[in-house]
């Protein structure tokens, strides 16, 4: 045998062909005796059934969570979760809240520094001094 | 004594709940589910039934729930009459219309269709109601348009890489991870009571071979924690644990054949990504809906085809190659050098064919910069891609006027 394959297995790029949402579940918890629930409730009762209708890729879930301050709990394709409370908010306040969450990835928040993020080798390569021009090599 | 899925509680003690707009009453849901589990472990007659079944079916592998009960609940609506009333029926679950719609598939989809493709052969024996013949049906699609797909953008490629690359796209692994990209969620173990929209599949028991189960690879062996490098006293050899094996275990193990019996989430994934490929065949309106589905789910994912090459004898296989193209035979030059004496030599070696340069390798001796110079110029001949195009051949199905420009057809690998 002349030559051998090395097994690999291809990586996502979300977005590069099908573009998959990483929210894949929002709950609403609230209670009904408390105040801060009160736009919470409004939210439950005027928004949500047109918030499923134009997101169906994000199973909704309902539940009161009795003396607590409503919240919004949004869980991820990576496993992860974001818990956003929206005590004292109005309704179209939680709406927002809601759309954050549905369009966060659910990863971690972390500083980018680099313009660009690529799976593609660096096309112009790693910088060898053997093959870059002699004014260009640094003298010593 | 009957296991209780994690879903099952879920279902249990969430009660009010919304399938993306369409609200489920509550009473119906909760009502249904207690029925469900009243009459499954009140009813003498279905446990008999299921306890006679369950010995028809092979149990080779050791599994997590001791003894498998057939499912009762229908993903869709069967002839055959219910023992136990379905807790929830596909339409019913809001996981699986949420998956629906993330994946953005069509209303002519039917959730039914969907909810049979989580259902694994061992989680359901009966053909008609799991994802057998879909999966099936997935694989020879995923396989038509990969291999197409491959053939057409690499025309050169050999056998072996064809292969692997084949593998890296729509091998076990990479369906498993398109599967878990899709957000679909396994059930801890199959039942009737399992939301349809999770993924039912009967698991191997920790520790059990994996070449016991069927597509399986390896021993399953657990490594010690934090140990990055494997050590081969915890990773025996096959012919080292066969040798250590107890006359009990040898005759159970040879009594037993590699079954259906139970798998892991991997294959089980695996396997359902295959039967929903089969299910936008089916329902979206055929082939072309297929390809685009298949090009934007699965083959838009990125492989590095120029990774996979493993040469044994780089520098022959290229004076092969030479001999059979005609070129003139390949000369390695010392293009650039330094520091030959001190410890970190870099030489530059090109590889020419007459007056023509074929490729090129830096190394710190000479043989690593001429065999790097040798892959090189092989992989340039490999992985030469035509720089037009041409047109897959699935272009042309269902429309066989359409212009076709056809693919480079290469004479195939070396042969030394």
């Amino acid at each position: 045998m002349v030559v051998r394959g090395l097994q690999a297995v291809s990586k996502a790029q979300n977005g590069i062909g099908a573009f998959v949402l990483q929210c894949k579940r929002l709950e609403f918890n609230y209670c009904e005796m408390s105040g801060s629930s009160r736009g919470m409730k409004a939210f439950l009762k005027t928004r949500l059934a047109t918030f499923a209708k134009e997101n169906p890729g994000v199973e909704i879930v309902v539940s009161p969570r009795a003396k607590k301050h409503p919240i919004i709990r949004g869980s991820y394709i990576n496993k992860r979760e974001k818990v956003v409370c929206v005590r004292n908010l109005e309704v179209l306040q939680v709406l927002q809240k809601a759309e954050l969450l549905r369009d966060a990835s659910g990863a971690k928040i972390k500083k980018i520094n680099k313009p660009v993020q690529s799976l593609n080798d660096s096309v112009r390569g790693i910088w060898s001094p053997y093959h870059a021009k002699a004014d260009d090599v640094y003298k010593v | 004594m009957r296991r209780v899925s994690r879903s099952t509680w879920d279902s249990l003690t969430v009660p009010r709940r919304c399938v993306c707009g369409n609200p489920i009453r509550f009473n119906d849901l909760l009502s249904s589910s207690f029925s469900t589990s009243s009459s499954s472990s009140s009813s003498p007659s279905s446990s008999s039934s299921a306890s006679t079944t369950s010995t028809c079916r092979p149990t080779s592998i050791p599994t997590i729930r001791p003894s498998l009960k057939p499912r009762t609940s229908r993903p869709f609506s069967t002839t055959s009459s219910l023992a136990v009333v379905p807790s929830l029926l596909p339409t019913q679950s809001a996981k699986l219309a949420a998956l629906h719609g993330r994946l953005g598939l069509p209303n002519k989809y039917p959730l039914a269709t969907l909810g049979r493709a989580l259902i694994d052969p061992t989680a359901e024996p009966q053909h008609h109601l799991n994802n057998d013949g879909l999966s099936n049906l997935g694989n020879v699609l995923l396989g038509y348009y990969t291999s197409e797909y491959l053939m057409v953008q690499y025309p050169r490629l050999p056998y072996e890489i064809l292969k692997t690359a084949m593998n890296g796209y729509v091998g076990p692994q990479a369906l498993s991870a398109v599967g878990t990209g899709w957000g679909v969620e396994a059930a801890f173990a199959p039942g009737e009571t399992v939301d349809p929209g999770l993924l039912q599949f009967n698991r191997v028991a920790p520790g059990t071979p994996l070449y016991k189960v069927q597509g399986g690879v390896g021993f399953n062996i657990p490594r010690k924690r934090n140990r990055m490098v494997p050590n081969f006293e915890n990773n025996p050899s096959v012919d080292a644990i066969l040798a250590n094996e107890s006359p009990e275990m040898r005759a159970a193990r040879e009594a037993q054949r590699p079954g259906q019996d139970a798998t892991t989430l991997e294959l089980a994934m695996a396997s359902f990504v295959r039967a929903a490929v089969a299910g936008v065949y089916l329902h979206n309106g055929g082939l072309p809906f297929t390809k685009e589905f298949v090009h934007a789910h699965i083959l838009s994912r990125k492989l590095d085809i120029d990774k996979l090459f493993q040469f044994e004898q780089p520098t022959r296989e290229l004076s092969r190659l030479c001999v059979r193209e005609g070129f003139q035979q390949p000369i390695a030059r010392l293009e650039k050098e330094t520091g030959r004496y001190s410890r970190h030599a870099v030489f530059i070696v090109g590889v020419y064919s007459g007056e023509e340069k074929l490729g090129e390798g830096q190394g710190s001796s000479l043989p690593e910069a001429k065999i790097k110079a040798a892959i090189s110029a092989l992989k340039g001949w490999y992985l030469y891609s035509p720089v037009s195009g041409a047109d897959l051949p699935s272009k042309t199905d269902g429309q066989p006027n359409l212009p076709f420009k056809p693919a480079v057809i290469d004479v195939g690998d070396i042969v030394s």
